[in-house]
């Protein structure tokens, strides 16, 4: 039984995991840094504790402080929610050797996971197509050579520890070796400064791909269920701005097929709680596996409204040790979800706007239950530069796609935000966008589309 | 004379890419600050020698706040 969840996160993903805490009767701790403490969010916990300064080294990455207050509040489990410390197998061990529970895969799977090349080569072992490059890190630019010859450009070059859009390096065409090399050296001293590794591996570009994810529940006796697929094909610098549920192009069959590459993989692992595996699908409609997400998404909402499953709650539940109370054929999907992510940014060049909410009146949520608000965000409050720029997720439901896109617009347009720049332009413009509509999207969708200048118009 | 490089926006100072006594070009990148996980170049609006850095990595800054001091 766990009694009281301690949750190393700040902003809407603190609310939302206390909310389900409250329907379970579970007590909540909440760290805060500096930046965070006049935060309203905060005070809905039953217990708050300062870890810090304002930077993130200093507070919501401190595991030592964290572990403290672990310690101090007697909670037994920690909830890490998505970012920060969710997925670093050194905080997860330190939670554990602490006595509290982990809300999450074992420490020794998430440092696995935390090899990228790990989990290709293990996938390409189960059969699971795996984009062409290498499945371990390369030794010299060589290597990149030879790959160019093999499967053509471009490629890219990533940090086999990377993560969150950094170390990633696109090549376009082959360059001379001192350029290449240069390219190389560099990704590894960013590898080695922001993720403690500089292994770096080579993976060819799909084109136009479509970023389809599957989100999947695994409890401690193995069990593997899948609650569908979502894509994300929406993004800007490897962030994504707009999710939904199901993909227009996902047949049943592919579905089906992705489930089951999906529960190989999980089952392989020997991963427990909630997670994510993300594929690419191209243009001929062949996937391949690109990496795991071994925590809560931000993402995640999407999937609760069309399978009606509270996915914090399946996490508590499994980490407590529950067995998984459905099967397979018990997860229904109903209707159809988008999310679209409002930062706090300029619409037009997508630069970050922090500072203070002067003015905030949000949709309503109460009477229009096909829409859904994750946001903390609150008038006079302040949104600190140190952070992710995220402002709201704003999800609707509909019956089918049209609908839903219809709901989350008309949610979009009735948002007033002062004092701070926000992306709901560019959301409306893509949603908007006659290609959107008619779902033909990809990854590279925004910057060829020129949405953010189509923002200006709209 | 002194110049003083200034933050351009809140948020973190994420690397100083010169030393105390570098000579530097006007226009050359300084400093690198990190706003909302976004990485802005701050570059200096005068050439001259690096006197004084005044902040360290992962230092919280407001608008303005002083970073490098040069002789110019």
């Amino acid at each position: 039984m766990i009694k009281k969840i301690l949750i190393a996160n700040r902003g809407e993903i603190v609310s939302r995991i206390i909310k389900t805490c409250n329907l379970m009767g579970i007590e909540t701790v909440v760290v805060y840094s500096e930046a965070d403490k006049d935060a309203s969010y905060v005070k809905q916990a039953n217990e708050s504790y300062c870890i810090g300064a304002p930077s993130p080294i200093k507070s919501y990455l401190n595991i030592e402080s964290i572990v403290t207050v672990l310690k101090k509040s007697k909670a037994d489990a920690v909830h890490p929610g998505y970012g920060f410390l969710s997925e670093n197998a050194g905080f997860a061990k330190a939670v554990v050797a602490s006595g509290a529970i982990w809300i999450g895969p074992d420490p020794k799977v998430l440092e696995n996971i935390e090899s990228k090349c790990y989990c290709r080569k293990l996938a390409s072992e189960l059969d699971l197509p795996v984009t062409p490059g290498t499945i371990q890190p390369i030794e010299t630019i060589r290597d990149i050579y030879n790959i160019a010859e093999s499967v053509g450009v471009p490629l890219m070059l990533k940090l086999d520890k990377g993560g969150g859009g950094k170390g990633i390096q696109r090549i376009d065409e082959i360059q001379d070796s001192k350029k290449m090399q240069a390219m190389f050296d560099s990704l590894q001293r960013v590898g080695v400064m922001a993720f403690a590794s500089g292994d770096v591996y080579v993976e060819k570009v799909i084109e136009r791909a479509r970023h389809i994810e599957v989100q999947f529940l695994a409890d401690q006796d193995q069990q593997v269920i899948c609650l569908g697929e979502r894509e994300c094909s929406i993004q800007r610098r490897y962030q994504k701005i707009i999710e939904e549920s199901p993909s227009v192009v996902v047949s049943e069959t592919e579905r089906q097929r992705l489930f089951a590459y999906t529960k190989k993989l999980i089952h392989t692992m020997r991963y427990t709680g909630a997670g994510t595996i993300e594929y690419l699908r191209d243009i001929e409609g062949s996937y391949y596996f690109m990496e795991i997400n071994a925590r809560l998404q931000v993402e995640h909402p999407v999937t609760e409204y069309i399978t009606k499953i509270d996915i914090v709650e399946q996490q508590i539940r499994i980490a407590a040790g529950e067995k998984l109370a459905m099967q397979q054929q018990d997860v229904s999907f109903c209707g159809h979800a988008i999310e679209c992510r409002i930062y706090a940014e300029d619409p037009e060049t997508f630069m970050p706007s922090p500072g203070i909410i002067r003015k905030l009146s949000l949709p309503d949520t109460i009477i229009n239950t096909s829409l859904r608000i994750d946001s903390v965000a609150e008038e006079g409050g302040n949104v600190p530069p140190y952070y992710d720029p995220l402002f709201a997720k704003v999800i609707s439901w509909g019956s089918d796609r049209q609908s839903a896109i219809e709901i989350l617009k008309t949610g979009l347009m009735s948002f007033v935000v002062e004092g701070i720049k926000t992306t709901i332009r560019a959301d409306l413009a893509i949603l908007n966008h006659p290609k959107f509509v008619a779902g033909d999207i990809h990854t590279a969708f925004l910057s060829e589309e020129h949405c953010l200048s189509q923002a200006k118009l709209s | 004379m002194e110049y003083t490089l200034k933050a351009p926006m809140p948020g973190l100072v994420a690397r100083v890419v010169v030393v105390e006594g570098e000579s530097v070009t006007e226009g050359q990148e300084l400093a690198v600050i990190n706003c909302m996980k976004i990485e802005i170049s701050c570059p200096t609006g005068k050439r001259g020698t690096v006197k004084k850095i005044l902040v360290g990595e992962w230092d919280e800054m407001d608008v303005d706040t002083p970073m490098i001091l040069l002789e110019v």
